[in-house]
């Protein structure tokens, strides 16, 4: 009789213990779930960034921006050498607000996935989108988490006169609607 | 019953261990001390690395835009400076120096005197200034750049090369560069105004360097023509002709690199009639003027180039033959 109670105590014992450890284990592993978004959004940031200004207009295949594209049939792109990054200062710097408008929604669609919103700035100008909804204001004023990817950038816009432009602050805002 | 207690102390003795076993995982598994180690870590690694992307432009690409920028504009502002005084420049290093770093020759603003404003917010101090501010207010770095030496030469006929010589220091709470940068830039000549022409004929005529297509073995009397009707330049190989930046200092010697001449067009001149060759660097510094020997009338370009002349080196040069060349005495 003894016998036999201690070792429901001990089971019941070894139970508790389970318990208690799995709790403990949910509880870390579910404190973890959180912290990642905040690194996500950051990468994104970056990512689209570091794609921008390390991406040249030579290097993408786009039917809007790439060599032999709508903008280079017109004009617009001359230099295949410029960075995406570039090219989009030197729309700013020669007053091609809304081709610089364009040519971002083009060079950057997919890359950022449709649960994020995002805004490109340069200079302190609001470039992408120019228009901004109520929905993309609401989301972007109701946010926990918005991040910001900062880098300079200049070029040149006549390779014979060589005018410099810039140089600039470009910035992308990313943040989970 | 002895026996019983022994065991139930026992039960609380295991219990105490899965106590503090539990306790040491979530210790060691705690995320808060584990998470705001690695954030801070992560938050330094990506400032100083956006930082070191920033040192890398701006010693890679920035100084190299901004010489390159000021080097066309300095040049520009140096042949109309030429043209609004009618005279040559003492010192091209000095001159260069000055201007692409102040925007000033002589301690005055090179702009008043042109009458054109191409240096005014446009100097290498004027850009280093706006790339320092741009800097501070994405990155909040503080950067010092310090210019040692800025020069001018040729390696090439068609090109005039610059170098930039500077220290700079970029400075943050959590880093500091201290470098040092040497960068050259290249621009082309071409469709500049020389500067030569424009002193000679006191701003009368002037002329843009545009190179000629003409193969060295390929010149014929018609080529001749069009050359001369074009104003067009050429390259000898071992050639005698100073090189363009020669012509800013009125220094008509021997480019061992670098030299290139043009034809003097008669029509475009005062006094079409010269005895002298109308090769560009002899017509002016007057080199066969009392050389007569060695001067030919190109009859051949007459009708419509009359009075033009050249010492017998370029009617070799330039296969022109006995038919179309006479000896002036």
């Amino acid at each position: 009789m003894f016998i036999k109670k201690r070792g429901y105590f001990f089971i019941l014992d070894a139970m508790l213990a389970l318990i208690v450890l799995s709790i403990g284990i949910f509880l870390i592993t579910s404190s973890y779930v959180d912290v990642p978004q905040l690194a996500q959004v950051g990468l994104l940031a970056d990512d689209l960034l570091n794609f921008l200004s390390n991406s040249k207009i030579k290097d993408i295949n786009n039917p809007y921006a790439g060599i032999g594209g709508a903008l280079w049939a017109q004009g617009l792109i001359t230099d295949i050498e410029n960075t995406l990054l570039q090219q989009i200062g030197e729309f700013y710097a020669t007053g091609n607000i809304d081709t610089a408008e364009k040519f971002i929604a083009n060079v950057s669609s997919g890359i950022i996935p449709p649960q994020f919103k995002y805004e490109f700035w340069i200079d302190g100008t609001i470039l992408y989108p120019k228009v901004q909804s109520a929905e993309h204001t609401e989301s972007r004023n109701s946010t926990e988490i918005l991040l910001t990817s900062k880098k300079i950038t200049f070029g040149i816009i006549n390779k014979t006169t060589s005018n410099l432009w810039g140089p600039y602050k470009a910035e992308v805002f990313v943040w989970e609607r | 019953m002895g026996a019983v207690k022994i065991t139930a102390k026992k039960g609380i003795f295991f219990t105490f261990i899965a106590i503090t076993l539990i306790a040491m995982f979530t210790l060691m598994l705690a995320p808060q001390a584990d998470i705001s180690l690695q954030k801070d870590a992560q938050a330094l690694q990506t400032r100083i690395s956006a930082m070191d992307n920033y040192v890398t432009d701006l010693e890679s690409r920035f100084f190299e835009a901004a010489l390159r920028a000021t080097t066309y504009k300095t040049i520009l502002s140096l042949i109309f400076y030429m043209n609004s005084t009618s005279s040559y420049i003492v010192n091209i290093d000095s001159a260069f120096s000055e201007v692409m770093l102040t925007g000033r020759i002589g301690g005055l603003p090179i702009d008043a005197i042109t009458g054109k404003k191409i240096m005014e917010n446009n100097t290498l101090t004027d850009w280093n200034n706006r790339m320092i501010e741009t800097a501070k207010d994405t990155l909040n770095v503080n950067t010092t750049i310090s210019v040692i030496n800025v020069s001018v030469f040729q390696t090439k006929p068609w090109n005039i090369d610059s170098r930039l010589i500077a220290n700079f220091t970029v400075k943050s709470n959590v880093a500091e560069w201290k470098k040092s940068s040497a960068v050259s830039t290249t621009i082309s000549i071409e469709s500049l105004y020389d500067p030569y022409y424009m002193v000679n004929t006191n701003r009368e005529y002037t002329n843009q360097i545009k190179k000629s297509s003409v193969e060295f073995n390929q010149w014929t009397i018609a080529k001749v023509r069009e050359h001369l009707r074009n104003g067009t330049y050429v390259h000898w190989q071992e050639s005698d002709a100073p090189s363009f930046l020669m012509r800013f200092t009125n220094t008509m010697a021997i480019s061992s690199c670098c030299g290139i001449e043009s034809m003097v067009n008669p029509n475009k001149l005062i006094q079409p009639d010269q005895w002298d060759s109308y090769a560009d660097y002899h017509f002016w510094s007057h080199k066969f003027a009392s050389n007569c020997t060695q001067l030919y009338n190109i009859t051949g370009l007459w009708d419509e180039f009359r009075h033009f002349k050249l010492d017998v080196g370029h009617v070799i040069k330039y296969n022109i033959t006995a038919q179309d060349a006479v000896k002036t005495c």
